[in-house]
């Protein structure tokens, strides 16, 4: 009985979480220029519009994986360095680094994006689209920082110290201990910031200008318009992207231990 | 390693950090410096050092000839959407990741997946999602009036309670714009951030702790309410603070939902920096006084944890 009702309560959950889901991607397929759920005269016209044929939504769409994986690069090259600094010394100024490098992520959103506005007017960049690379790295820096973080706590130290008795440098131990074990976490903070990236919407729609817009920042402006179903067709992009990545993570790392569940378990 | 070779590491290490707070940290230092700023009536703005996008936040502009407290009262919503809001998603978040913890690891890994791919939809993805799901044409209100549950509300006397609560209009149900839509689609933005957030101090709690008190007799809701949560009082409230800095930053959700006299700060904030009204320094006061209040939110929440703990 207790099981059984268990059982109803996360399925509820699960309803909750995925009905407006199953909503934006149902809407994708009506073959009118409005919005209706149940789709009216179902089709994937919408799809063709939006990979093939709308040049507006094949920019957006350009602009939005350009600035995720180049910025998801970015903020794994700058996070390394922390990461290892915080691991090898944990003095006080890499703890103070890491804090400070994980403040725009924990901080709203909208002031880091009103600060890199004036950031990037100062040095008259603003609507650049590198500018959107390098303000997202900076933003999502936190997340390779957190995932490199668990990663190196979790290497075995003795291994280290056989590697330094048998007279390795720190440079040699890097390369063939470190880095090889360290790989899965780097590809999960680099993926996780993919995802993160390519979803943001508040700091893109304060540094981005009309000369480059993302997806979401485009469908936004179009939303204010009143909808049209091909915006869901981007949708169903994405959560399909944030699934396949996530997937990735959980097949070729540890998620639970990533999320920081008990190890033993 | 040489002393020759030290100096370029020593310089590369410089740069190094020199860039990291460059990006980080110089663009919160400018809206606090510029918050200080002047803004010039049909031009940019310069620098300066005054009061008055403060004083104008608090009083109005024209005070002391008259009062406004417009922008005190956009305060007032950014907190109570965002307080309101993540409340509700770790109260019905709790049980739900309790219950999860207790299944198989494949299991968890598995629903993990499932709410780390809705948690990074990006909020206009979910706002369109309860936009389509609350608006007036299709959605709820249609489906009300089609199944004739709107005429049974109207029959049994619940469609004016629901008028009085501002929830439907003299024909039918209506979600928007409502406080209701907004408080509802921000709990759903922040609901799989609670499940990641209180996932890791719930999985840790042995099963022997809760079998030895399922053996001395305990049902399993005495368990959850006597043993479960207050071990994880401190991440519970942790979670909730979490989300409401979270939510305070919250925009599409606003601009959709909630009736112009009722928006936020962000929406303000943005009108401010690069929108209609463009005072770049009355909207950096803005967006200073929204990081000050979560953080006085923040700090004697924290206190009010620890003086509980004593």
């Amino acid at each position: 009985m207790g099981m059984l009702l268990s059982r109803v309560f996360m399925g509820l959950m699960a309803v909750w979480i995925i009905v407006p889901i199953l909503v934006v991607c149902a809407a994708a397929l009506n073959g009118g220029r409005t919005m209706f759920f149940p789709p009216e005269d179902p089709t994937f016209a919408r799809f063709v519009e939006f990979f093939v044929t709308e040049e507006v939504w094949i920019r957006s769409l350009r602009n939005s994986m350009i600035i995720a994986l180049g910025s998801a690069a970015l903020a794994v090259i700058a996070a390394w360095p922390i990461a290892y600094w915080l691991w090898r010394k944990a003095d006080g100024v890499s703890k103070v680094l890491a804090g400070l490098a994980s403040m725009p992520f924990a901080l709203p959103p909208i002031v880091f994006g009103v600060g890199l506005v004036f950031f990037w007017g100062f040095s008259g960049s603003l609507g650049n689209i590198w500018s959107g690379i390098i303000s997202h790295a900076a933003l999502f820096m936190a997340l390779p920082l957190t995932t490199l973080s668990i990663g190196l706590q979790s290497l075995d130290r003795s291994h280290l110290d056989a590697a330094a008795t048998m007279g390795a440098s720190e440079a040699t131990a890097f390369r063939t201990i470190i880095l090889p074990q360290m790989l899965p976490f780097t590809a999960s903070g680099f993926f996780f910031a993919v995802v993160l990236s390519f979803n943001e919407f508040i700091v893109v729609f304060f540094v981005s200008a009309s000369a480059y817009s993302t997806v979401t920042v485009q469908i936004f402006n179009s939303l204010r318009n009143g909808f049209t179903p091909t915006m869901a067709v981007g949708a169903i992009t994405f959560i399909t992207t944030s699934i396949i990545i996530f997937s990735l993570i959980a097949r070729f790392g540890n998620l639970p231990q990533l999320l920081g569940a008990d190890k033993s378990k | 390693m040489s002393k020759a070779a030290a100096l370029p590491t020593r310089l590369a290490k410089v740069a190094y950090i020199g860039a990291v707070l460059a990006m980080c940290i110089t663009p919160f230092l400018l809206v606090f410096a510029i918050s200080f700023g002047e803004k010039i009536e049909g031009a940019a703005w310069v620098w300066g050092f005054q009061f008055d996008n403060y004083k104008r936040f608090f009083v109005g502009a024209d005070y002391p000839n008259s009062i406004s407290f417009l922008y005190l009262k956009f305060l007032w919503y950014s907190l109570y959407y965002a307080m309101i809001a993540s409340i509700l998603a770790v109260a019905t978040c709790f049980p739900f990741v309790w219950l999860m913890t207790r299944l198989s690891r494949r299991a968890q890994t598995v629903w993990l997946v499932f709410f780390l791919a809705s948690l990074t939809l990006s909020e206009v993805f979910v706002v369109m999602g309860w936009d389509i799901l609350l608006s007036n044409r299709s959605g709820l209100p249609a489906l009300f009036k089609e199944t004739g549950l709107t005429d049974l509300l109207k029959e049994t006397g619940w469609f004016d309670v629901l008028r009085s609560w501002g929830l439907a209009s003299p024909r039918n149900v209506r979600f928007k714009p409502t406080e209701f839509a907004t408080i509802l689609t921000m709990t759903y933005l922040v609901w799989p951030y609670a499940v990641i957030l209180l996932y890791p101090p719930l999985s840790k709690i042995n099963n022997e702790i809760i079998e030895a008190a399922r053996t001395m007799g305990a049902g399993p809701v005495t368990v959850v309410r006597t043993v479960v949560l207050p071990m994880v009082r401190t991440p519970i409230v942790g979670t909730v603070l979490l989300l409401f800095v979270f939510l305070l930053g919250a925009y599409v959700t606003i601009a959709v939902f909630a009736a112009p006299e009722k928006h936020t700060l962000s929406i303000s904030v943005y009108e401010a920096v690069r929108g209609a009204t463009l005072n770049a320094p009355f909207g950096s006061a803005q967006a200073i006084i929204l990081l000050i209040a979560a953080a006085v939110v923040l700090v004697f929440s924290r206190m009010a944890l620890e003086r509980g703990e004593k």
